[in-house]
């Protein structure tokens, strides 16, 4: 039986045992991994995540149940536990309705390469061996610690017993190399250097193994700098985490809703510089998070986030959607099968300016630049603090030296505020955003 | 009967060392947010994996089909990944004699979460998030979670050995957020262990859901900490963060091998001899005990750091045959899915024998810090980990709340800088992720030390 029948089969089972309404979703994933530990390799593994969970609703009650393994007996088991929890449960007076059929999707463009869903695993391992080569290649000084590399084939399918009967298969690409530099006994702090892509057509092992390098070179024989405010130059990673995802938090409609999001009522208000603009887009050409219906089974789409620094709109699943009366945006999303729908964003692109990098860095007087962030951010509130890792010091336009020790801290929100200049080289990072480097001002640079 | 499946299939083994774990994991999640009931949600996942070990080199591989051929076939897949990737290897792989061992075990509990009365939890959970609005008018939102994971871990070896073992976690986390004049402040607590569902009368979630209430509601309308370097007293909730992160994952064999600060430290002062840090995978109720780790090594209390010495690494049985000790018993995986790869069980500092009062008496001009979030460690002992508040100590005194900030600095020289630890011990309960996730335990006494808060 194919994962969609094994779907249908569940729906059809939940309607029979009772169910108001029933949703089944199936995933087939498989996963071929190399991990690198001291340089050399660790592990491989050939994992075959599968499973189905039921989310079965009864009288405005909600049961959820999901089981790994996929035949009609498990899928049974599960379709009576989901009957069961719900009865044990009590009524959520804002359940409408899960999402009826409304215009059919179509997958977006290059969200399946041929080449990584035939990836060997001895492959990936020569992948992984020319990337540990490079880095050694780059500087005698730089050496791996850990890495892992990744080949995914995703299936998923999702049936309702309104209508929505769909079923798309993915693959995904992923590695990430840990990596140090050694001079004089000293060690440098640790640099995460990844990829994440939809096509292997343009990756190259050796480009992630120097960048690796550079960036672990970079950081040797750190000096301190005194505590000051000001200007920071969060390359795309921390810029994603410290910007990028308080955003995200702020215009899920959950969080709205919920008066869990300080942008709750201010759609049409200026909340961040002119120069930033963002949208949501599940549809993206090669898009790391784009599929053709998200998580519930509705179309995915382009939603305008921010124009110019002016709220636009929020982000919505069917849920959320429901209790406004509007339709969805498509954000439903789960982490893997054995999860309930939560609103998330799917591709949030940060517009890029038209900056590169060295021109941002040769107009700032003075300041800093992070390359990661190891902190925390309070996402509702949008405070911000952690240390800076491979941080530089930037003086008359210029790299002056690593810094140790350094910690920044802010708010997310008045950083918004304070951009000066978003740059030109975006790159899609690990927490669901495409996001260039962003010069902030007035950020709290706190040192021993 | 997963068991006996797995030794038929371990005797028409062909070559190498051979193992196998079964593994069958059921959580039961209960969530309520805003007084508003999610899904009850409850599921199984269940599966098998082989470690194979030939010529040297390990091969891996698992599967969800639990019939005799998918067994028989990832048990020579395993061994044909380990043949291939051997080139690739310089290390070869020896491992130390072990004990064979055949036993079960099984959390001690006196509520077996497997006769809960699903309607009796549900409104457990309803009267928590009821109590937890009704705090304050500045309480906004909430989410009350209960969660129950019920492991049972099969595991045999080409040695002899025979384990089963269910492990029993039982946990609750809330948060909540409060908002006053456009202002929002989240807090966070948890309550848990290995238990069955009596650790829930025993402490229960509703204290975890005041904790933070009232957290959220003072803190609505604080200011962040300042930034700087001070005197500070860490609460034992999250003193365990500290041990984890700041010293534990540098005690651990594999990144010890790539060169962590703790390298070449056995034998020497680490830390103020106030300190004795103890990783161990017995302790009663631990979130991260269990009899055997998934190598099926008995698991043992670990002294990593004793009265300031650097004492013991944390080992599987790879390194420790490397390292020439016996292995320690810290070899675990989060899944069938995973091979096993060292990992901190129950972290903790030892109490000393000052109050809180006499922590703060010293501290003329330092913080309280109360709350943990997320942390993360560089193996050269630079650390950090957030904190959600931070009160105010002057001249000795507890004064007022700020919000909290993330903390750093090295493990050395915040470990050395300890003058004082309190009585107050506490075993709380943790996530890791490294690599993989897992369950830990990290525990301690309130403490006094120095460190870098990267505040406004």
């Amino acid at each position: 039986m194919s994962l969609r029948e094994y779907a249908e089969y569940a729906v059809k089972k939940c309607e029979k045992l009772g169910a108001s309404e029933a949703e089944a979703y199936g995933q087939k994933q498989r996963v071929i991994e190399i991990v690198l530990e001291r340089g050399e390799i660790q592990s491989e593994r050939t994992k075959t995540h599968l499973g189905i969970s039921i989310r079965l609703i009864k009288d405005k009650k909600l049961g959820f149940a999901y089981n790994s393994t996929l035949s009609k007996e498990s899928i049974e088991k599960a379709c009576e536990a989901a009957f069961a929890l719900a009865k044990a449960s009590i009524p959520n007076p804002d359940w409408i309705s899960l999402p009826s059929m409304s215009k059919p999707s179509s997958s977006p463009e290059g969200i399946f390469d041929q080449r990584i869903a035939e990836l060997k695993s001895a492959e990936i391992l020569d992948f992984a061996i020319q990337a540990a080569n490079a880095v050694k290649e780059k500087d005698k000084k730089a050496f791996v610690d850990d890495g892992k590399f990744s080949a995914l084939i995703n299936e998923t399918s999702i049936v309702n017993s309104h209508g929505i009967s769909c079923a798309e298969k993915t693959t995904l690409f992923s590695c990430y190399l840990i990596c140090m530099a050694k001079e004089m006994g000293k060690a440098s702090s640790m640099v995460f250097e990844y990829e994440i892509t939809r096509s292997i057509e343009k990756f190259s092992p050796t480009k992630l193994g120097e960048k690796a390098a550079e960036k672990a070179v970079a950081s040797i024989n750190p000096k301190s700098v005194e505590s000051f405010e000001g200007q920071v130059l969060l390359d795309c990673d921390p810029a994603a985490v410290i910007l990028a995802y308080p955003i995200m938090n702020s215009i899920n409609a959950d969080n709205v809703q919920r008066n869990r999001s300080l942008w709750a009522g201010r759609i049409g208000e200026e909340v961040a510089n002119p120069t930033l603009s963002v949208v949501d887009d599940g549809l993206l050409p090669r898009g790391v998070y784009s599929s053709a219906f998200d998580d519930e089974g509705v179309p995915r789409q382009r939603t305008e986030i921010l124009a110019k620094g002016v709220l636009k709109g929020y982000l919505h699943n069917s849920f959320t959607s429901n209790k406004e009366n509007k339709a969805s945006t498509g954000n439903a999303y789960r982490q893997n099968y054995a999860t309930l729908p939560t609103v998330m964003a799917s591709n949030m692109i940060i517009q890029p300016g038209n900056k590169k990098l060295e021109e941002i860095i040769s107009e700032i007087d003075k300041g800093i630049i992070i390359r990661r962030f190891s902190g925390n951010v309070r996402p509702e509130s949008g405070e911000f603090s952690g240390i800076a890792k491979q941080a530089s010091l930037i003086e008359n336009g210029e790299i002056k030296h690593a810094l140790k020790e350094t910690m920044i801290a802010g708010n997310t929100f008045e950083a918004l505020k304070n951009i000066i200049t978003i740059g030109s080289e975006i790159r899609a990072t690990l927490y669901r955003a495409y996001v260039p480097p962003i010069l902030v001002d007035k950020i709290k640079i706190v040192s021993k | 009967m997963a068991l006996d499946l797995l030794s038929e299939c371990l005797e028409k083994r062909s070559e190498g060392y051979v193992e196998m774990r079964h593994h069958r994991r059921e959580t039961l999640t209960i969530t309520v947010k805003d007084g508003k009931m999610e899904a009850v949600n409850h599921g199984v996942i269940e599966g098998a994996c082989a470690r194979v070990l030939v010529e040297g080199s390990w091969g891996f591989a698992s599967t969800t089909n639990l019939n005799r051929n998918a067994i028989m076939k990832i048990m020579e897949d395993a061994a044909s990944l380990g043949k291939v990737s051997k080139p690739m290897k310089k290390r070869i792989v020896k491992l130390p004699p072990l004990q064979v061992f055949e036993d079960t075990y099984e959390t001690p509990m006196r509520k077996d979460p497997n006769k809960a009365d699903m309607e009796e939890l549900v409104s457990l959970v309803i009267d928590v998030d009821k109590k937890v609005r009704s705090f304050s008018p500045k309480i906004v939102s909430d989410n009350i979670s209960l969660r129950i994971i019920d492991d049972k871990l099969n595991f045999v070896s080409s040695e002899g050995s025979r384990i089963s073992q269910r492990i029993v976690r039982c946990y609750g986390v809330v948060t909540v957020v409060a908002k006053e004049k456009g202002s929002l402040a989240s807090a966070y607590e948890s309550i848990g262990a290995q238990s069955g569902l009596e650790i829930l009368e025993e402490t229960p979630l509703e204290n975890a859901g005041l904790t933070a209430a009232e957290r959220a509601d003072k803190l609505a309308s604080a200011k962040a900490a300042p930034g700087g370097v001070f005197p500070v007293i860490i609460e034992n909730r999250i003193v365990g963060l500290l041990a984890h992160e700041a010293v534990g994952h540098c005690a651990e064999a594999d990144l010890v091998y790539g060169g962590s600060f703790l390298a070449d430290k056995i034998g020497e002062r680490v830390a103020s001899e106030k300190v004795t840090l103890v990783d161990d995978g017995t302790f009663s109720r631990g979130f991260g005990t269990m009899r055997y780790d998934d190598e099926g090594v008995p698991t043992q209390k670990t002294i990593i750091i004793e009265k300031g010495i650097c004492k013991s690494f944390l080992h599987s049985r790879e390194t420790a045959k490397q390292f020439n000790v016996e292995p320690t018993g810290n070899c675990r995986a989060w899944t069938f899915e995973y091979d096993p790869i060292i990992r901190m069980r129950n972290t903790y500092i030892e109490p000393g024998d000052h109050s809180l009062e006499e922590l703060a008496e010293t501290i003329k001009d330092g913080f309280f810090l109360k709350g943990g979030l997320s942390g993360q460690a560089d193996f050269t002992g630079e650390f950090m980990f957030g904190t959600q508040e931070a009160v105010k100590i002057r001249n000795g005194e507890l004064s007022e709340s700020y919000r909290g900030v993330t903390i750093s600095g090295n493990a050395f020289e915040v470990l050395e800088n300890v003058d004082a630890v309190g009585k107050d011990f506490i075993m709380r309960i943790g996530m890791c992720g490294k690599e993989q996730i897992n369950y830990v335990g990290m525990g301690g006494a309130s403490l006094r030390t120095k460190l870098l808060l990267g505040g406004m």
